[in-house]
């Protein structure tokens, strides 16, 4: 039989879209900051040991404290450079969160100009302060943006966080969560275990995300 | 002439990783001169969508075996949209009815059954089709290029589709009917998706499917021949997919 086998078309693959929005005001300083920086690099080193994983996530930071500043544009894991983030100033959680959510769009807008097929975009928070501008419409941009289903967002306060604001921030479905003392290592592994399901996930499903050992879900 | 068919699935590298079986399944019958086709893909996240997605192809196949007076009644007049929705329609209560039974039995909810439903039926000289989720049907008519019949069916983001079991699935199913003569038909789950199709713009990738064509052609009963298996568990094959793959293949052989 001289039937050759079937050749495949080459396709760009598909994106999984993480925004990581760190609070870097004053109040993080010390070792709060540090283990930051540490859960970082733990995240880069877990994702890149997923072949899919290293394909598909994408990685965008934005930090607030003393401004608002975007750290890193999206870029998949093995180009993203884990920083050492500094501290210093204010919370400017409520720019913030609605930088992060332009940024989104905009990016969302240039996976379609490039027949790029992505999955539901998480924004994963961190803060352990609370806002210093106004932040009321923020958060109801970022509940109703989770309401209709255009991102996942999850918000995790440090010790000394405002709890109530970040429910307030937060749909009731997916209630702020309190990290274990400063583990941040344990939350980005927890983190990219996640992106990995997501990820590998089979197109066609929410999938079930592994159990958080390294908070307490307050409601 | 008649049709010539085959149907293989294999399972995804991932679920084998995981310990779990393959969800994929396909299958058709051939009445007289016309071929019905069914291929289903259960949902990952449900604990037994490896018998709901058996179940529903058998149960569409058995319905239509059971319209014994439809090749007949339907000559060679295409049905209608209207009609073929209707009996689609149908086809997925059916299926639906089959399914609550399965779960009432076995003491779970339907949802641990989800699974996509891809069907067509094809006569010599027109094709109705069906979809509920995503995963693609591919066909050429004579001298013309391969055409994909729906886009897949997916929501903003690529983890999100209608299965069988979604309260909306009805609504959700989209209907084709090709009143032209079709030389060749592929039916496939969506772990063939990004290797087949462009996804840019939605084109089938002819490289792809020519082999396959040609394959049936070939003097082999694809019954006991390996060629399908092998591509299908091929490590060139898997390092692109690591879901679940099934394909379905027909050809109407004028000779």
């Amino acid at each position: 039989m001289s039937v050759g086998m079937p050749e495949f078309v080459e396709n760009p693959e598909n994106r999984c879209p993480v925004i990581l929005l760190l609070d870097t005001s004053g109040s993080m300083s010390g070792q709060p900051i540090q283990e930051l920086n540490r859960g970082l690099a733990a995240f880069k080193e877990d994702v890149q040991k997923d072949s899919q994983a290293s394909l598909s996530v994408e990685v965008a930071m934005i930090t607030f404290g003393p401004i608002v500043k975007l750290m890193q544009d999206f870029v998949t894991i093995d180009q993203f450079t884990p920083p050492i983030l500094e501290v210093g100033g204010l919370t400017p959680m409520g720019a913030a969160i609605e930088y992060a959510l332009d940024f989104l769009e905009n990016r969302k807008q240039t996976y379609k100009d490039n027949g790029i097929h992505y999955y539901r975009p998480w924004v994963f928070l961190i803060t352990d302060g609370e806002p210093n501008d106004s932040w009321r419409l923020a958060a109801q941009s970022m509940r109703e943006a989770e309401a209709q289903r255009r991102l996942s967002f999850f918000a995790v306060g440090v010790q000394g966080a405002d709890m109530n604001i970040l429910k307030q921030i937060s749909v009731p479905e997916r209630p702020p969560i309190m990290l274990n003392g400063l583990d941040f290592r344990e939350m980005f592994v927890w983190l990219s275990a996640s992106m990995k399901r997501v990820s590998s996930g089979k197109v066609g499903q929410a999938v079930a995300l592994p159990a958080m050992g390294w908070g307490q879900i307050t409601s | 002439m008649n049709w010539k068919a085959v149907a293989r699935s294999a399972i995804g590298t991932s679920h084998q990783k995981q310990g779990i079986v393959c969800q994929d399944y396909g299958d058709y019958r051939i009445l007289d001169d016309v071929i019905v086709g069914a291929v289903a893909d259960g949902a990952g996240s449900a604990k037994h969508s490896d018998v709901g997605s058996r179940l529903a192809v058998e149960t569409v196949l058995k319905c239509f075996s059971d319209i014994s007076e439809y090749p007949q009644k339907q000559d060679s007049q295409p049905l209608s949209k209207e009609e073929a929705q209707k009996v689609f329609a149908e086809i997925v209560n059916k299926v639906i009815t089959e399914l609550q039974k399965q779960a009432d039995e076995g003491d779970y909810s339907v949802n641990d059954l989800a699974c996509t439903l891809l069907v067509f039926v094809a006569t010599p000289d027109w094709v109705a089709a069906m979809q509920i989720g995503d995963g693609f049907i591919v066909m050429r008519s004579q001298e013309s290029e391969y055409q994909l019949l729906f886009q897949p069916d997916k929501g903003e983001f690529v983890n999100e589709t209608t299965f069988i079991t979604s309260t909306n699935a009805v609504n959700e199913m989209q209907v084709e009917v090709i009143p032209e003569k079709q030389e060749f038909i592929c039916a496939s789950t969506d772990g063939l998706e990004k290797v087949a199709i462009r996804l840019s713009d939605w084109k089938p990738f002819s490289p792809f499917f020519k082999p396959l064509e040609e394959y049936l052609h070939e003097p082999v009963n694809p019954k006991e021949d390996k060629y399908l298996t092998e591509f299908l568990n091929s490590e060139r094959l898997n390092s692109r997919t690591d879901d679940d793959k099934t394909l379905l293949l027909c050809l109407f052989d004028r000779e």
